[in-house]
Parts: structure tokens; sequence; C-alpha cells
């Protein structure tokens, strides 16, 4: 039983601190106090107490979480260090370090806190019984759970955010100018891609001497459940880093942990820098409470770590400072646990969720007043438009008119920040931020490194310090690498805090197929299912230049006012598409719409009239579709296009309305068979309308480049066939 | 053992009924005559011949020099009687100057200083006499919390303090009724504005400054001057302040307790609310003993568990309910609970 090795532990420590049977180490010395090192000492206390009540809570049916902070108490002595107001981005096993930061802040609950949220109760302040995450608004803890580094990225863009906002503060400022970030994770974790991406992501930036207070803080227990970090491997792999300063402290000798983390934290405030602090620690009980040691490691070295309890070494280094004598260190454990044990009692007797309407309530964040804006007065604003100020009489094609909107957008909301990869200098890959960096600086339009998890990861950082981000994702096919920061993160933020933090963008994504032999698949992915499935996310996707502006300016709205996370698609074949059916016609050009107009979330775009079919689509089939209206027309068949332009969540309403007084539905979509929109689409037709439908996909199949891009996807022609058949067995 | 958390009662505790409560209840004679030395030496009249007066004076005993002394000893004396084999005492909490008691009982003061600090404060306070309080309630007279009818009242607060004539605070957030304090056009404004209820509110509080308000800085100034830090030393209980922070054993930096103390304890707002919140949540108590004279504080203390929503109660009724069953809360001045606490 893994939970015999939890009753061992407290007995030895019960045990020796009576006998005073010490394990050896460092005596007590260096800046801290002997109230802060009484104060973490019953931190530490509580945190014992705490983890032990979550393995009795779990036994009794009553708790649900028990990955536990034993061994890392001493991080409470690293809270000590830092101030109540920087961000804390904390690793799972940190609840040491959360509750002495409690401590900090008057009139906190911190205990009572934490074990509604052993028990998952909705009255758990921070995620309201949807999981057991460290996280408190109060003590600038946003909520994390126990996904593996994916919290590191995000964390660089929130230090990042620090120094701009303190230039041009946002509106929705939520961090001290004077903050530093804090992220911690443990010493498996440091390995993996994603935070090794946001370590390289941190030194390239400080590596060009630009601002990121951000002190990374690896806890270093020696092993990942059951396998084996290296010895010596974090201090080898971070000890020279360009960029980044190391500091190495012992998490058992609170004295040593406290100077050290002072120092670090000292060095990022004042040279805002990123520092990267490595304390060492130890693990208890192994890594769950279903998880036994013993079934991986010796007896021997189980009992050798056990040995060396940080609680012991506090109890041993308190003694010899002559803080406390080791029957008061006694008292203060019994009598935490013996709290623990009563607010527990009564914890676990508040209600739970109970049903999906509850647990859905925080997946969509509350609006927010935003103070109106009138944007910029008509000088200014032309001569920022510049030329382009003419070019808005005459119609462009799609790309030009983002461009425009884009532009208007940022002239309006300070608070706009864009990010990616070739953005600035050059305006883009396809031009689409051209002249925005001269615009409004590089501060607001940065040129980010090469990687997609290091781009979203900023956006969601500086979301949280109150900037509206629209990062920009180059092509769809490069986001997979990259998802799990909107999936795991930027949409679980509101969710995992009952709506308390909110991460709220726009990500711009250029993609889709069609582009004349350009690039083949990873230029002109056609695949959207991950985004689709995505609770609380919405995805846009215009089909021409007029849609686009109004659809972003709305997408901008819901992030700004609503909290929302929005995905904007752009489809590349149609950035620079002018005409419809034949060359020259400009047929598929736009005008720029004045400012204010908009699209609302939901409402869908209708072409043409005809009542014999309607063919349900979005972006390049919205265009094909377009282009096949006069050919069905001729052959007798009256059509209509439904562009349902936003892909999730479904506009139902709006195609059920829009599919009023049609005979047939025609789906087409350029997205795979297989996971693609059709499939959705299908089933909304099934289930709320009687029209007999079809569709027309594209196959199962990737993206080929050379004159067969588009083989594998609809056509104009074979839109009219798929129509004429559906609409000859309609008739 | 049954767990308590202790709480001291403030101002407005002792009335013509606990005329006599300290020869009644004290329990240390040295003690009450230490506290009586240090008025005679400050040229004020001793609790015993306060307390022992024939007749209870209004003008006289509710005075901030006199009624501070009395309550703070009362309280005090309360606090030795508890039965110690009995109950655990896990922590200690107050109201208003009940803090100055708190500190005493938890062992940050000495006994003779928390008296020198109380009687000192309470004499500065009366000297200066700046502003006034009225209380008005939020709950309805079942106890039901209606957070939105207690946001309007802070929000009218607010409005009238925002008034470049009037002054008005937020003095104590007690349970289930609102202590406002300002100058009288602050008070007087705010009179006119709330509908009167309960055929007693809003209810002026005689010989009550505008404690716990930016108007105290210069008593808050003058008890700096007076009292130096030295008195203030670790507690050996917890203590639960009016901002609900948890002062620990051991744990408390003595110069920021005694900055607390004589400074935002006494120009800012005092929340028992949110101190009894705290208690409840981070002790879980058996057990709350209101200690000191009088009945009132009892009501405001369960209206604090009940905004806590603690043990589940929501209203009187469910306060009554609990209480019948198994007391949750024990008023030592009243003589059918007082022997639940001293055994």
């Amino acid at each position: 039983m893994a939970n015999d090795r939890v009753t061992i532990v407290h007995e030895n420590f019960r045990r020796r601190v009576a006998a005073q049977d010490f394990p050896q180490g460092a005596p007590p010395s260096g800046p801290l106090d002997d109230v802060t090192a009484a104060s973490v000492f019953r931190t530490a206390c509580l945190t014992r107490a705490m983890d032990r009540e979550s393995r009795r809570m779990q036994a009794a049916g009553q708790g649900y979480y028990t990955i536990g902070p034993s061994g890392h108490e001493g991080m409470a002595a690293v809270a000590a260090a830092l101030r109540p107001s920087d961000p804390a981005f904390l690793h799972y096993r940190d609840a040491a370090f959360q509750l002495q930061r409690a401590e900090q802040v008057p009139g906190q609950t911190a205990a009572w806190d934490m074990l509604l949220s052993y028990a998952c109760s909705s009255e758990d302040p921070i995620s309201g019984g949807r999981h057991k995450v460290l996280g408190s608004k109060a003590l600038s803890i946003p909520p994390q759970t126990s996904t593996i580094a994916s919290h590191l990225p995000k964390a660089v863009g929130a230090a990042y955010s620090l120094g701009l906002a303190k230039r041009c503060p946002p509106e929705h400022k939520a961090m001290p100018d004077d903050a530093i970030v804090y992220c911690s994770f443990g010493d498996a974790s440091v390995n993996h891609s994603t935070a090794q991406g946001a370590f390289n992501t941190a030194q390239w930036t400080s590596y060009q001497h630009v601002p990121l207070p951000l002190l990374f803080v690896c806890e270093d227990n020696g092993i990942g459940i059951s396998t084996k970090t290296p010895r010596g491997w974090v201090k080898a792999s971070f000890e020279h880093r360009p960029g980044l300063k190391y500091f190495e402290c012992d998490g058992l000798d609170i004295y040593d942990t406290f100077r050290v983390a002072q120092e670090a934290a000292e060095y990022v405030r004042t040279r805002r820098k990123p520092a990267f602090l490595h304390v060492r620690t130890i693990r208890l009980y192994g890594h769950a409470g279903a998880d036994v040691a013993l079934a991986y490691l010796p007896r021997q070295e189980v009992e050798a770590e056990e040995a060396q309890d940080p609680l012991l070494h506090m109890a041993r280094q308190l003694a010899e400072a002559e803080v406390l004598e080791p029957a008061e260190a006694l008292a203060i454990y019994d009598g935490e646990a013996q709290r623990v044990e009563r607010i527990a009692q009564e914890a676990v007797t508040r209600p739970r969720l109970e049903n999906a309407q509850q647990v859905m309530a925080s997946l969509v964040p509350p609006p927010r007043e935003c103070a109106p804006t009138n944007g910029p007065d008509p000088a200014t604003r032309a001569e920022v438009f510049g030329p382009d100020m003419k070019a808005m009489e005459k119609p462009q094609p799609m790309g030009k008119i983002i461009n425009m909107a884009l532009t208007d957008l940022m002239l309006d909301h300070e608070e706009i920040v864009m990010m990616g990869e070739d953005i600035g200098r050059k305006g883009g890959n396809y031009g689409i931020t051209q002249r925005l960096s001269s615009r409004f600086g590089r501060a607001r339009v940065i040129d980010t490194l090469l990687d997609e998890q290091a781009i979203l990861g900023l956006a969601i950082g500086m979301a949280q310090n109150g900037f509206i981000p629209l990062p920009e994702i180059q092509f769809l096919a490069y986001l997979h690498n990259a998802e799990d920061q909107l999936r795991g993160e930027a949409a679980t933020l509101p969710f995992f805090s009952d709506g308390q933090f909110t991460n709220p963008m726009v990500v711009r994504i250029s993609g889709l197929g069609y582009q004349k032999g350009f690039g083949g698949h990873f230029h002109n992915d056609n695949s959207i299912a991950v985004l689709r499935d995505i609770p609380g996310l919405i995805l846009a996707c215009p089909s021409n230049g007029r849609d686009a502006a109004m659809m972003l300016r709305e997408c901008v709205r819901l992030a700004r006012e609503e909290q929302r996370l929005v995905v904007f698609l752009e489809p590349i074949a149609l950035y620079p598409m002018r005409d419809l059916h034949e060359a020259g016609d400009g047929g598929w050009m736009t005008t720029y719409p004045a400012p204010g107009e908009t699209i609302a979330l939901g409402e869908v775009g209708v072409a043409g009239d005809g009542e014999d079919l309607a063919i349900v689509t979005f972006a390049n089939g919205a265009y094909l579709a377009s282009q096949a209206l006069p050919l069905l027309a001729e052959k007798g068949v009256n059509a209509r296009v439904i562009d349902i332009r936003w892909l999730s969540p479904l506009p139902t309403e709006g195609i059920v309305a829009a599919l009023k007084s049609c005979k047939a539905a025609l789906v087409v979509d350029e997205t795979r068979r297989t996971g693609g929109v059709a499939e959705a689409l299908m089933a909304l037709l099934e289930e709320n309308t009687d029209l007999p439908h079809a569709r027309l996909t594209a196959e199962d199949s990737f993206i080929p480049t050379g004159p067969a891009y588009a083989a594998t996807m609809p056509s104009r022609d074979s839109i009219v066939d798929a129509a004429l058949t559906l609409a000859g067995g309609a008739k | 053992m049954t767990t308590a958390v202790v709480i001291c009662p403030g101002r407005g505790t002792y009335n013509a009924a606990e005329l006599g409560y300290l020869s009644r209840h004290f329990p240390d004679a040295a003690l009450l005559a230490d506290f009586d030395a240090q008025r005679e030496a400050a040229g004020q009249d001793t609790l015993t011949a306060l307390d022992g007066a024939e007749r209870f004076a209004m003008g006289k005993h509710t005075r901030g020099d006199n009624a501070s002394g009395l309550i703070f000893a009362a309280s005090y004396g309360d606090f030795l009687s508890i039965d110690s084999e009995g109950i655990e005492v896990v922590a200690v909490t107050g109201n208003s100057m009940g803090w100055y008691t708190t500190l005493a009982c938890g062992g940050a003061l000495s006994a003779e200083d928390g008296f020198r600090v109380a009687n000192t404060m309470g004499t500065l306070m009366q000297a200066a006499l700046i502003g006034g309080q009225a209380i008005y309630p939020w709950m309805g007279e079942d106890w039901v919390a209606d957070m939105a009818r207690k946001a309007e009242l802070l929000a009218l607060i607010a409005e009238i303090g925002a008034r470049e004539e009037a002054e008005l605070y937020l003095s104590i957030d007690l349970g289930g009724m609102l202590v406002v304090a300002g100058d009288e056009t602050g008070l007087k404004a705010f009179e006119e504005r709330v509908e009167p209820v309960q055929g007693r509110f809003p209810m002026r509080l005689g010989n009550h400054a505008a404690f716990h308000t930016p108007m105290q800085e210069p008593v808050a100034a003058q008890g700096r001057a007076a009292l130096p830090r030295e008195l203030f030393g670790q507690p050996a209980l917890p203590l639960v302040d009016g901002h609900g922070r948890i002062w620990w054993p051991g744990a408390s930096d003595t110069a920021a307790l005694y900055d607390y103390t004589l400074g935002a304890q006494v120009t800012q707002s005092y929340s028992l609310t949110r101190a009894l919140t705290v208690a409840a949540r981070e002790f879980a108590p058996d057990l709350f003993i209101i200690a000191g004279p009088g009945t009132t504080l009892g009501g405001a203390v369960a209206q604090s568990l009940i905004t806590a929503n603690w043990r589940g109660m929501a209203s009187k009724a469910d306060f009554r309910a609990r209480q019948h069953e198994q007391p949750l809360l024990v008023a030592m001045g009243m003589a059918e609970q007082r022997s639940l606490a001293t055994g």
C-alpha cells in the first residue's frame, strides 16, 4: 500500500523530532529571519497535513486528487522570497508555495479553500469544483492542472507583457509594473519539448536584451513517475545557457533556499532578465496516491529518501537557530494536522457540481466592461493609412482588406498586439500585415522566433495582462505542433478558474487549400477538426474581403468585451482573388466596409435567391459555389449559396433560417470527408430540417503540390454535378 | 476536548444590565487592582468604582475613557474563566476595540499592557471624539443574506463619502449590519437616504466616534506616541484581525502587529464578518465563545457565520435549529450559557 509510506513518514517525523534524531545538514545561515522561518515551517506542516488529509479523503470517497506536495515543502521558502503580486504559474506539487503566499495577503482562507478543492466542492473558490488545481485570484496564481510543462510558454508571454504594459498600459492590466513572473515545474518536465521551447524563447529574447523578468524554477526530486532523471542532468543542461542565469539551492534547507531564491528574484527583478532556479527536493509517497514507489525502487532507496524528510531538516535548523524547540516544532506539526482534520470534516460536506450545466457554466468567460473608444480622429487615421485611404474607395482583394481592418482595429484599440513569424518587417508571407510594423511599432507587431508554441504562449501570457493579442500562425499545418496551447491552456483557463482568469485573443491562421500549384500539404492544409471540438473556442472563416473585415471586427469585440478565445481562419487562396467568373471581372473583390460595420457571431451570408437548392458552404467552397450558380441556372436549377462563416460553434439558427423555402441542401466542404465540417452540417440538416441533403467534400488525403493541387477537393464543376444530382432527385 | 474560537466584544456592550459584571465574574483580584491602579494614576475613576456604582449612568459608563476599560476587563476576565481542561481555545478574534482584548487574550500583549492599550485608545478617542457612528442592517429579520442589498448600501456609502461636503465610510462590517461612520453631514445624508427599518434603524451610537476611518488618523498618531512598540510580543494563540489576517504564534512580525493595531486597525474599516469567516473556515471550532459583557454581539456573530454559510446555515431559523441541537455559539454574558464555557 502506498499509503503505508504516508504513515511511516509521519511516525518517523514524530519519533525523530521527539528524540532529536535529525538528519545531518548545513547549519541555518543567511537572511531568513526567525519569524519568516517559523512561518515557513508552519506552512510546511500545513502542506504535509493537507497531503495526508487528501489521501484519507480519497480513501473515504470524499476526495479526488492525491498528487502530493510532500517532499517539496521547502518551496514555501521560495514563496516567502517573492511578492504576492508576482504572477505565479505553479507546478502541481507547489501547495506549499501557495499556502505560504496566502500568509502574505490578509483575509485568506487558504486551508479551507484547498480542502474544498480536494473535495471538488462547487464552493472551491478557484475552479468552482471542476478540478483540483492550485490557483487563486487574490494570490496572483492562475490555475494550472497537471499538464506537463504546457504552462511555460505563457509564463514567457506574461513576463514579456510587463515591459509593454508599463509603457502602454492596457485597460485591463492585471500585473504590477515591477512584478516578476514565476514559473515552476518538475525535473522530468524540463525535458519536454514545450518546456525546452519556452526556455529557448526566453533565452532568445534575453540574448537580444529585450526585458523578460521571468524566474523559472525547477523542483528537482530526481524522478519522473518511475524514470529517474540522470544524476546531474538538470545542472549540466542549464548551468551555462546563454541569456539564462543559473541559480541552485537545496530545497531541504530553507535558509539556503530563501537566500538563493531572494538573490534570483532580485536578479530577475532588477535586471529584467530570466533566471533558472534549480531547487533540490525529494519526493515522498510516490508520484500519486495510486503509485507505489516500491514497485520500481529498492526499499533502501525509498527509506533513504524518507530519512531526508524536509520537515526533519526544518525542525533541526529551527532548533539550531533557536527559533523553535523540537517540542514546539512537534506541537505545530500536530496542531496543523488537527486543524486540517477539523476543516476537512466540514469541507467534505460542502456541495459538489451535479450536472452538465453547472460544469459548463465557465466554459464561456463572463463579459467585462470596456471603456468606449471613439477611435482616432480622421486626420490621424488618414495619416496612418496614407495612400491606402484612396485604395479604400475601390474594390480590393481580401488580403488587402484584412490589412485595412487590422489597421483600423489597432488604431481603435491600443491594447491589440500582434505576434508571428515574419509579420513585422516582411509584412507577412502574403503581405497581410504589411506596414503594420511601421504604423504601430515593433512592440505591437512582434516578429517572433520560429516556434508556434512560443507564439501562442506569448499571446496567452499577454492576454492575461490585459492585452488583446492577435497572434498569427503562418500556415494551418504549423498549428498542429502547438495546438495544445489553445486546447489545453487558453481554452481551459476560464473553465478551471470559474471565469476569473481569461486570455481573450484572436488567433489569425492562414490556411485551407487551392493555392495554385504552390506549397503542397504544409501550405494548404485543409483539416480543421482540431479546432472544432474545443469547448468555448469560436472559429470564424470568411470567404471574401468585406465579410473578413466585418467578421474580424466582431472577433476582436468578442475577445475584448466577452473575453472569448477566437480563431480567425483566413483562406490563403482567396487573399489575392479578384475575379469570379472570368478574367478581369473583379467579381470577388469588395470595397472596404466602413468602420463600425460588423457581422455578428452566428450571422450567415446568403448569395442568390434560388429555391431549388441551397449550397451550404464556406471559404473556397463559397467562392466555387458562387461560380457554379449561373451554370446551374443554365441547367434550370435556381440555387443560393449559404456561407456559414462561423465554423464553431455552427450557426444552426442562421443556417436553418437561410434554408427557408429551399427544396434541398448540398453541403460543399473543402475539409476532409472524415472529421470535416460536412459531418456536422449533415447532422445539423438531419436534425433540424426535412430537406433532402447530400455532401461534396474533400477526399481523405493530403494536398499534393503541382498541377493536381486541387484534385482532392471540390471544384466548380463537381459542385455543379452534385447539385444537379441532388436537385434532380429532389424535383 | 472541545475546540473554541473566542470572540472579544467591542464598544456598546457594557450597559445597565452589565453593572456589577466585574464584581460578579472577574476572577483575578490582583489583576483588577492593577487595572485600577493604572486608571488612578491617570486620574480616572477606577473600574471597581464604575462597575460598583449604584446606578448605570449612560453619560458616564458609555464614554470611551470608561467603557473601553470596563469592556476590556470584563472580556479578559471571562477569557481567564474559560474551562481550560475541557475547552481548547484554538484562536481568538474580536470586534473593533475587542481587538485590543484579543491581543491580550492571545498573549501578544500582557494583561496589563492590553489594558493600557485599550484604556489609552478609548481615552484618546473620547478626548478627540471625531465624527460619529450609525448602524443599519442589510439583512432582514430572518437573517438571510441578500448580498445585492449589502452591495447597494456599500455603494450608497461610497457615493455619499465621495461628496466634497461630506465624510462617510464603512466603519464596521458587522455580520448582518453595517456600521457607518463619518461627519454629521455624511451621517445625516445616509440616514435620510435609507428606509427606517425594524423600528430602530438607522440608529446613531451615542458617545461613539468615527472609529475605523481615516478621520481617526490624529488619534492613531497619538496612540503611537503614547504606546511603545516594545509592548507587543509574539502571540501564544492565533489571532484573527479585522482584515481577516491570522497572526500566528512565533510567526508574527511584532512590528507589523504594532503598526496594524495603531494604524490600519484604527483608520480602516474593520470586518467582524471577515474575521469570523476566517476563524470558522481556518479553525473549524466546535464552539464560538463570546467573552465579556452584553448580549448584542451574538446576533452579529451568527449573521457572520450565516454569511459564510458555515455548517450550511443560511438563516436565523437554521442558526436557531443548530443552536438548539448543539450550541455552536456561547455568550458568556448570558447567564444561561455561561456555564457552557466555564465548565
